[in-house]
């Protein structure tokens, strides 16, 4: 089984990295890893697909559609950093920035780190699903404080505190949610596999109150506002690599968390409460982080509060539920993922060679560093949703949704809430990228492996945009088999 | 039996809440835990669940004896003032604390379809104990507050899982205990790095990242 592989590889490289003390040879091993949990995480979203769900491990491990595709989409990301994390890393090391011993420590916890996200989509039992949620957000604590700065300290004991707060009130959530089956007189048990068939049967006035826990304490950890407030200072403090995965993948999680949930709710008690609650959270979302986005100085911060928004596009499209709405979302879940690490990865760069996170102060990128600035500049259109890139179809497939449900409402909101943030990105990009090269400082060139992380990404940016078109019609059948459980 | 020992795990949430110092609070937090733990004890005896004597003996290594020993030595080694640092002094808090508790007496009895006073007792304390741990973070400013807090809260979770669904299964309940304790050791790493970058723990000046 493929699952053994994409959980053992991780483990496997995190125990070697204790003893590789050549971080150079062991950044290129941990990227060969990762290509491998690629291509399993490919076969295993293949095999899922012909078999409908798979059960592995005693039981242990449950794989349906949806936990196959949020791990394909992990081992997408897991992929693109750790190629990225080799020219990164080595150059903190030659600068002197972190130790040799503290390289070694950075790919332990990246891959421990990678380790637990596998680990989430995959478990059955719900309570597990906390356990391996609380572990990602323990483990990159770590990550967010690696640099043992005093803001990157505050913003990892910050993101420590409010996660693992809010999971709290998901673990309340998830103990209400067994009450209710226990007392439906069926056998004890947390297996979602188990709980989703009867879920008609179960109480639906404490599913209702446990859903709302569940998705304030997900929801704090997804990212979605008025929970959100770790999530800016978290992002832009992690290590640039990092950044991207807790952008790209580990939000992501979270929306994993609440959809198994959301699906117990919409058998349940219908759809329209789930429904309502997601587009709710979805609106507030996109309407707080566009005007932080408007007004923001800091580049890592900026693209923070850009994922905020794009989470709260993704529980919109959730919530409007139909077959092309949930296309459009799920897509919408990788598209951003790709997108988000490209660009954290592009921001990393600049900041590593200017030294410096405000926007005001930073000219002439595309001068400076040629590369990078190209990738910045198409990568920025991509994720304000400029065709012919990924993020366009998505989010046109969700308005789309939108104005075929009648949701005219929603759909004006969004367009609004997109457009202003476009105009804030352009504006805020534009001045940063263009202009003279500032003096003093030399045109520098990328390592390769940075520039194979960004190729092999804006690849599959690119590519999904075009091709998509062309395969809608598989796509809907995918929503429609997700619908139905 | 069960009433007795409900009573005492609520009066040492109120002792936690009226605390000012950091020793009476962790103080508080023991008394807290030894009481769950007498009680899953008993639960265990009169239901014959082996499995329950284990949940109950972690309690009592890790909530009773281990976590209230790494705090101690905490404080001991970073030597800041013990004082908690109160928004609300313990006065106002007790107000407060009688308030969380009628008002989660309310929400279970409005929550539950029968009417056993004793279960719904017991799932208002079990609520009472999660408001005044998220109580106990927010007003105070020590950054150890908040891990107790936190703990407090969780110890409302087990209190509610044991009651309601009669406990999580077996390996959830040592996957969360284990979760805690990391959760517990990492943070308090954390608090040495706070302390050692700010020369504080007062997590209520820690104000540098805006906007």
């Amino acid at each position: 089984m493929e699952i053994f592989l994409i959980l053992g590889i991780p483990l496997l490289l995190a125990i070697s990295a204790l003893f590789i003390r050549k971080q150079r040879t062991f950044g290129i091993v941990n990227s060969i890893g990762y290509l491998a949990v690629l291509f399993a995480g490919i076969s295993l979203f293949k095999s899922i697909i012909t078999k409908g769900s798979a059960k592995a491990f005693l039981g242990f491990i449950y794989l349906d559609f949806l936990s196959a595709f949020f791990i394909f989409v992990t081992s997408v990301i897991a992929f693109a950093v750790s190629l990225y994390s080799i020219g990164y890393i080595r150059k903190d090391v030659a600068q002197g920035v972190i130790s040799k011993k503290k390289a070694q420590v950075y790919y332990l916890l990246f891959n421990l780190f990678c380790f637990s996200m596998f680990v989430v989509p995959a478990v059955d039992n719900l309570g597990m699903l906390w356990v391996a949620i609380e572990m990602t957000t323990l483990i990159s604590a770590f990550l967010v404080g690696f640099y043992n700065s005093k803001e990157s300290v505050e913003a990892a004991w910050k993101y420590i505190i409010i996660c693992s707060v809010g999971i709290i009130f998901a673990l309340l959530g998830t103990i209400l949610f067994s009450y209710a089956f226990s007392i439906s007189g069926l056998s004890k048990s947390l297996n979602w596999s188990d709980i989703a068939p009867v879920a008609h049967i179960l109480d639906k006035d404490i599913l209702k109150v446990a859903f709302i826990f569940i998705l304030v304490g997900y929801g704090t950890k997804a990212g979605l506002a008025p929970m959100h407030t770790w999530l800016p200072d978290a992002h832009s403090q992690a290590v640039a690599p990092i950044s991207a995965l807790l952008s790209g993948v580990l939000l992501k999680m979270a929306v994993y968390a609440i959809l198994r949930f959301g699906m117990i709710i919409i058998k349940s008690v219908g759809f329209a409460y789930f429904a309502h609650l997601m587009i709710l959270f979805g609106i507030i979302s996109l309407a707080i982080s566009s005007g932080f986005i408007l007004v923001q100085k800091d580049i890592k911060r900026l693209l923070a509060y850009s994922s905020i928004e794009h989470i709260g596009i993704i529980s919109i499209g959730f919530g409007l539920g139909s077959p092309l709405a949930i296309a459009g979302a799920l897509l919408h879940v990788f598209n951003h993922a790709v997108t988000k690490s490209f660009m954290f990865f592009g921001a990393g760069n600049i900041v590593s060679v200017y030294k410096k996170h405000n926007m005001n102060t930073i000219r002439g990128v595309i001068r400076a560093m040629p590369f990078t600035g190209i990738m910045v500049l198409l990568g920025m259109f991509a994720l304000t949703g400029f065709p012919p890139f990924s993020i366009f179809i998505s989010e046109i497939m969700i308005l789309a949704a939108a104005f075929t449900n009648g949701s005219y409402t929603i759909a004006a909101l969004l367009l609004f809430f997109l457009s202003l943030i476009f105009g804030a990105f352009i504006y805020h990009f534009g001045k940063m990228l263009f202009g003279k090269l500032p003096k003093g400082m030399v045109v520098s060139a990328e390592p390769l492996s940075k520039r194979l992380a960004f190729l092999f990404l804006l690849f599959l940016i690119c590519v999904l945009g075009i091709a998509l078109p062309f395969i809608k019609k598989d796509l809907l059948w995918f929503a429609q088999r997700l619908l139905q459980g | 039996m069960y009433g007795i020992i409900l009573f005492t795990v609520l009066v040492s949430t109120y002792l936690m809440v009226i605390a000012k110092r950091m020793p009476a609070l962790i103080r508080g937090f023991r008394y807290q835990s030894f009481c769950l733990f007498v009680f899953t004890w008993v639960i265990a005896s009169s239901h014959r669940q082996p499995d329950l004597y284990i949940v109950a003996g972690l309690l009592f290594v890790l909530k009773v004896s281990l976590i209230p020993y790494l705090l101690y030595r905490i404080i001991k080694k970073i030597k800041v003032s013990e004082d908690l640092g109160l928004f609300i002094n313990p006065q106002l808090s007790l107000v407060w604390a009688l308030v969380f508790t009628y008002l989660s007496w309310v929400f279970s009895a409005s929550l539950l379809i029968s009417n056993e006073t004793a279960l719904t007792s017991m799932l208002a304390i079990a609520f009472f104990i999660v408001l005044a741990g998220l109580f106990l973070m927010i007003t105070r400013m020590s950054a150890l507050a908040q891990i107790i807090g936190l703990l407090v809260m969780e110890n409302g979770l087990f209190l509610l899982a044991s009651t309601v669904s009669g406990g999580m299964p077996f390996f959830v309940e040592i996957a969360i205990f284990f979760d805690v304790f990391v959760s517990v050791v990492i943070m308090g790493l954390f608090v040495h790095r706070i302390n050692k970058l700010f020369t504080h723990i007062d997590v209520n000046k820690l104000s540098r990242l805006k906007g």
